[in-house]
């Protein structure tokens, strides 16, 4: 989309560019209790392109989270594919694995739980460095001290410690740790959520800067999907462990594809009064329901719209299928969203 | 337009700590009125819940109220007993939280706890009973007769807060104060609370107190909106005013830096330099100066008082965005060469 070259920002990578990390049905399952799972990511299928940023979205417990840290390999995936590049991650173990994780790397959401209250500044961006070995001494602290500049930080803060800084200065410093080691592929999970808006703006604009300097590949979730919507150059909805809709995140908002993603959208607030009072609610009745005993045919037909019971919505599952140019959704009926 | 039902004035609230004291609220002076939907927005640290604690005496130790009136029908809150305040709260005004969860009392059943609100406020148990069933299927819990039986834990988070709601309402107060009600939920149960809230509102006519931090909810369910800053507050008005044309640069600011949902195209967004400010050591002048992009000497040194800036609109600003816009091109300020805002200096990088 020509708009969203507007202000210097990297065109988005065409459905042309080069895939970085592709899933192919990827499945997680954990057990609660006696004969019973958590169907957390159900059969996953999508592809993260160079130079991209891909939105993640959907409501609590609906398996974005697990999905991040399937694709940094954090856990093991029950069943399916992960390949980065043309090397297949769900193949490796140990060592193999370790140094494909140079090139995968996360930003966390508390920035205050996610680095060591004990550790300095500089210890905790260098632990990547100090892990794989790559730099020791002076080249070290020099490298530690170009992060810090690179994230809008002093130089010279290396040797505090993260309580003496706010929340969103120590945002900036997890990501001075996840950019060390120079990775292809950042997972920003809820990156964003615990600071308040107008450091969120800050924080925004550096991710922003740092993907075009770097060319960092960046997949983002958040459960803000102005936010996202911003950010991504792709979104993709999540819905109970599946993926309801993958599209360029301007055409997601304008032309959804899918009830949920409308839904969704539709339940944002505008900061605009006139535009606010105006909209309509697509009113969701009740909850997101259990991911132990999901809703049979299509996850979402309990709460949807415009379901057809008990057929086919309740029966047939609809699977992620192009409904236009790059354009995939999960709907039996998205002509009539 | 009518007598203002509850009038804050002066209010000043301060945290004696180890390190001195911290102003938490500092000179908060408005009126709310019959009926109406009062937004206070802030970021975290402004004041704005301490704010709304004040008003029912809720402060936290080591908080203490030092200063100003709250009065109601009259009365100032401030001065009456622990006693006298307590059948005030929930009777008069009734305040709703974050989260509903650590607001629930986990042993008790979520309808006996609604029934609790009454009994407190001498209401026969025979008729509180019946009166909670009502309120359940008013904040629209399908199957209040069994809901009303479950413990807290059995309850979605969005069925809490709806729980809590209906505590609040029951001796249908004047004010309902909700303290960030939907930001532990979901966007599209947040949407649900919404509307409920401006239902109840819109039907019973009580007067809605929303303390957030999020413009689309109070663009969506106020109609008067208070900005506030380390404390104070900077700017309030009609929301519609407050939104179009803001005159505290704070508000203006805030404004710009949050992205929309509705946007056309891809906008760099504007955030506001530097860090909200330590209130034990407040910045001179006026507090937002720091982080003001159209500061002017006097900002430095003189404290800005409310002042009149349009019908019904206030700001605390020497400068204000009309001559910001005028004399110092303010529109043109959204900055966006790459790396202006970030801090990230482009060619500085491998």
């Amino acid at each position: 989309m020509a708009e969203a070259a507007v202000s210097g920002r990297p065109a988005p990578a065409p459905s042309s560019a080069k895939v970085l990390l592709r899933a192919e049905n990827v499945v997680k399952y954990f057990p609660a209790g006696i004969g019973s799972t958590v169907h957390a990511v159900d059969g996953c299928t999508f592809e993260i392109r160079e130079g991209e940023t891909l939105g993640l979205v959907g409501e609590s417990g609906c398996g974005k989270s697990t999905l991040a840290r399937l694709v940094t390999q954090l856990i093991p995936a029950t069943s399916g594919k992960i390949f980065f590049g043309d090397v297949e991650l769900t193949k490796l173990r140990g060592e193999k694995l370790r140094q494909y994780r140079r090139q995968l790397q996360m930003i966390f959401q508390d920035p205050f739980a996610s680095l060591d209250p004990r550790m300095t500044v500089g210890d905790i961006i260098a632990e990547p460095l100090d892990n794989f070995r790559v730099m020791r001494g002076r080249k070290r602290n020099d490298r530690v001290q170009e992060l810090l500049r690179t994230v809008g930080l002093n130089p010279n803060f290396n040797n505090r410690y993260p309580h003496e800084f706010s929340g969103g200065q120590r945002q900036r410093i997890g990501i001075a740790r996840a950019l060390a080691l120079n990775p292809k592929l950042v997972v920003c999970d809820e990156a964003l959520s615990a600071l308040d808006v107008s450091i969120q703006a800050q924080i925004v604009n550096l991710l922003e800067d740092l993907q075009r300097e770097l060319k960092l590949t960046y997949l983002f979730i958040a459960h803000d999907l102005s936010v996202v919507r911003h950010i991504s150059d792709r979104v993709m909805v999540m819905y109970l462990g599946k993926i309801v809709e993958i599209a360029d995140s301007v055409e997601t908002y304008s032309s959804p594809k899918h009830p949920y993603t409308k839904a969704l959208l539709s339940a944002i607030p505008v900061p605009d009064p006139k535009v606010q009072r105006g909209r309509r609610l697509v009113e969701l009745t009740g909850e997101i329901p259990s991911p132990i005993h999901p809703p049979s045919g299509c996850r979402f037909h309990t709460r949807c719209p415009i379901a057809r019971l008990p057929t086919p919505c309740a029966e047939v599952e609809p699977p992620l299928e192009a409904k236009s140019r790059d354009h995939l959704a999960a709907c039996h009926f998205s002509s009539d969203v | 337009m009518a007598a203002p039902i509850l009038q804050v004035r002066d209010l000043r609230t301060q945290f004696a700590t180890a390190g001195g004291i911290v102003k938490a609220v500092d000179g908060v002076s408005f009126d709310l009125y019959p009926g109406e939907s009062l937004g206070i927005v802030g970021e975290s640290g402004s004041g704005k819940s301490m704010t709304a604690l004040s008003i029912l005496r809720l402060v936290p130790d080591p908080g203490r109220i030092v200063h100003g009136q709250v009065l109601f029908h009259d009365q100032d809150l401030l001065q009456l007993t622990g006693e006298e305040i307590r059948e005030i709260r929930g009777r008069d005004i009734a305040m709703i939280f974050q989260d509903p969860q650590s607001s629930l009392n986990p042993v008790l059943r979520t309808g006996f706890q609604v029934d609790e609100a009454m009994l407190a406020h001498g209401r026969p148990r025979s008729q509180a009973r019946a009166r909670t069933l009502e309120l359940l299927k008013k904040v629209r819990i399908p199957a209040a007769e069994s809901r009303y039986k479950d413990f807290p834990h059995q309850l979605s988070g969005g069925m809490r807060q709806r729980a809590m709601i209906a505590m609040g309402l029951s001796n249908a107060p004047s004010i309902l104060i909700a303290d960030e009600p939907t930001t532990a939920l979901d966007v599209t149960v947040q949407a649900q609370i919404l509307e409920l809230l401006a239902d109840l509102n819109r039907e019973l006519g009580t007067a809605i107190v929303m303390i957030t931090h999020n413009m689309g909810v109070v663009a969506g369910l106020c109609t008067r909106v208070l900005v506030m800053y380390a404390g104070e507050i900077v700017e309030q008005g009609p929301v519609e005013q407050i939104f179009e044309n803001p005159q505290h640069p704070y508000t203006w600011s805030l404004l710009k830096s949050i992205p929309r949902v509705d946007a056309l195209r891809h906008e760099r967004l504007r955030s506001i330099e530097g860090l909200a400010p330590d209130l034990l050591q407040p910045p001179s002048g006026c507090r937002f100066h720091p982080r003001c992009p159209f500061r002017i000497e006097r900002c430095y040194t003189d404290e800005p008082h409310l002042q009149d800036v349009a019908p019904g609109q206030k700001a605390a600003c020497w400068v204000t965005m009309d001559r910001a816009r005028s004399e110092m091109g303010a529109d043109k300020l959204i900055d966006i060469r790459p790396g202006a805002a970030s801090g990230v200096h482009p060619g500085e990088l491998r």
